[in-house]
């Protein structure tokens, strides 16, 4: 069974980052108890000698060819950044 | 009610519409606050695919906060509704009108069959792998396939065809071989049938359409049985854990740091992950990762996670069978005639559930196509006999 109470539902969003409403987390418990039960059905499909499919068309691993080519540069790549200094990413002080 | 995120001023002939999950260098947004105001420092490989083939960009259309939900209903910038309050994608709305000859965009839980299903277009999801998903927004990348809208087969058929091609940058790219036969494979259509699993809840609207289709498809001689399968039910709950999953573990990058949205209430590090990401995300995307985190977790990944990967090869596996005796199969593309913001207020699972008519297709990578309402899936590489039903359907002469 997945998230079924409260406490593991906040110990969920810690994992995440994300904070929810009391509201959202009603509904997000309703959510789970909805899955929960389908997942139970599923449970029950026999898949014991049934190999995972992680891919569905037969593509093997994909190795491009060891050359440089064009590559985007530092103030391409951080034109959509929130906060830059300096050529590099802001962020809070993580140590005092 | 906002069409476009984004539309040029001089469009050419052809013009052609993509879902804001394509990147553009003029901005993506992915219907989410997180990427509002993201510019992407390339454009997708499909967008010079299509100017290739003489279609021009009118414009980027308005989606779902990352393609998940039921018709774009979650997108920041506000559902799209017709007159009578009714919910319509917009790329569906952009093609109807006639602003464009075609939509292009990420089908990642079947949004776009559902719209297309609902505004009476023709939809083509490919084989997976045959079309670039270099430069979209990746969600569920195991599964999410660009598609094609149009109002009528030949026009999505012309437009698939200018995007269909193997692309080195797309590691799931399959082979210029392989794209060839979705562009050129022959047609066999002789039997085709309709799951009565699928049949069973929908409204009279969508009976009626399915039943056209069959008396459409009878009177030029095709064969249609009616059948069970119901392992292909378990498609919808495989396809929910993998899409979440998935879709977790891609939106773990939007933390407020290298880009998109970042909250200005943050004092520590771990403020400034959790507030933007709150502050940016919608309901139904936060419960999607949450779901996604915890059929991932370590005490669940065997039990729920590998299980759908096993349900999976399952479901594939049916697929095949039901192919040998099959040229097509008929399912609805979703159970209603319509849906309004009522609907999806009252439960955030309806694009869970309504996923049960999208997932076997999704979850399998073959094609599907949305004909007079109603879906087609036929076996991989043959788009050309699924268009060529969809052409009885629909009555196109031509």
């Amino acid at each position: 069974m997945l998230v079924t109470d409260k406490d593991s539902l906040s110990q969920l969003k810690k994992l995440n980052k994300l904070a929810l409403t009391a509201a959202q987390d009603e509904d997000t418990l309703t959510f789970f108890a909805a899955k929960n039960a389908e997942l139970e059905k599923m449970a029950a499909l026999d898949t014991e000698c049934v190999e995972a499919m992680i891919r569905v068309m037969p593509i093997s691993a994909v190795l491009r060819e060891d050359k440089a080519t064009a590559h985007f540069t530092r103030d391409e790549l951080q034109a959509s950044a929130p906060d830059v200094r300096g050529g590099y990413l802001k962020v809070p002080r993580l140590l005092e | 009610m906002k069409l476009y995120i984004s539309k040029n001023k001089t469009v050419g002939a052809s013009p052609v519409v993509l879902d804001d999950m394509i990147l553009t260098a003029d901005g993506t947004a992915a219907g989410s606050k997180m990427l509002n105001n993201y510019k992407s420092p390339f454009d997708a490989t499909l967008t010079k695919s299509l100017s290739a083939a003489g279609y021009s960009v009118a414009g980027k259309a308005n989606v779902g906060e990352f393609g998940i939900d039921l018709l774009g209903e979650t997108s920041y910038f506000g559902a799209v509704t017709d007159k009578s309050g009714n919910l319509c994608l917009a790329s569906a709305e952009i093609v109807r009108s006639g602003e464009a000859v075609a939509a292009v965009g990420l089908d990642v839980n079947g949004a776009q069959r559902r719209a297309a299903a609902l505004a009476g277009l023709v939809y083509m999801k490919p084989t997976y792998g045959t079309v670039s998903r270099f430069g979209t927004v990746s969600v569920a990348a195991s599964g999410e396939c660009i598609g094609v809208m149009a109002k009528n087969v030949s026009e999505c058929k012309a437009a698939l065809a200018a995007v269909v091609g193997h692309d080195a940058a797309d590691g799931t790219s399959l082979s210029e071989e392989a794209c060839d036969r979705v562009k050129n494979g022959a047609v066999r259509l002789k039997k085709a049938a309709i799951i009565k699993n699928f049949t069973a809840n929908v409204d009279d609207g969508t009976a009626t359409r399915t039943e056209a289709a069959r008396a459409a498809l009878t009177a030029e001689g095709i064969t249609v049985d009616e059948i069970d399968c119901d392992v292909l039910t378990h498609a919808k709950t495989a396809w929910g854990v993998l899409m979440c999953a998935e879709l977790c573990s891609n939106l773990s990058r939007y933390d407020g740091v290298k880009y998109g949205h970042r909250s200005e209430n943050y004092t520590t590090l771990d403020e400034l992950y959790t507030n933007s990401r709150t502050e940016a995300f919608g309901e139904l995307v936060k419960t999607a990762i949450l779901y996604g985190s915890a059929v991932l977790s370590e005490g669940n990944y065997i039990q729920v996670y590998d299980k759908a990967l096993r349900v999976r090869r399952v479901i594939t596996e049916a697929l095949a069978r039901l192919h040998r005796e099959y040229d097509v199969l008929i399912i609805p593309a979703c159970s209603k005639s319509a849906y309004t913001l009522d609907n999806v207020a009252a439960s955030k699972q309806l694009p869970f559930d309504e996923a049960l008519y999208t997932a076997p297709a999704s979850i399998s990578g073959v094609p599907a196509a949305v004909a007079g309402g109603i879906q087609l899936i036929g076996a991989p590489f043959s788009e050309n006999t699924l268009f060529e039903a969809a052409k009885i359907i629909t009555g196109e002469t031509e």
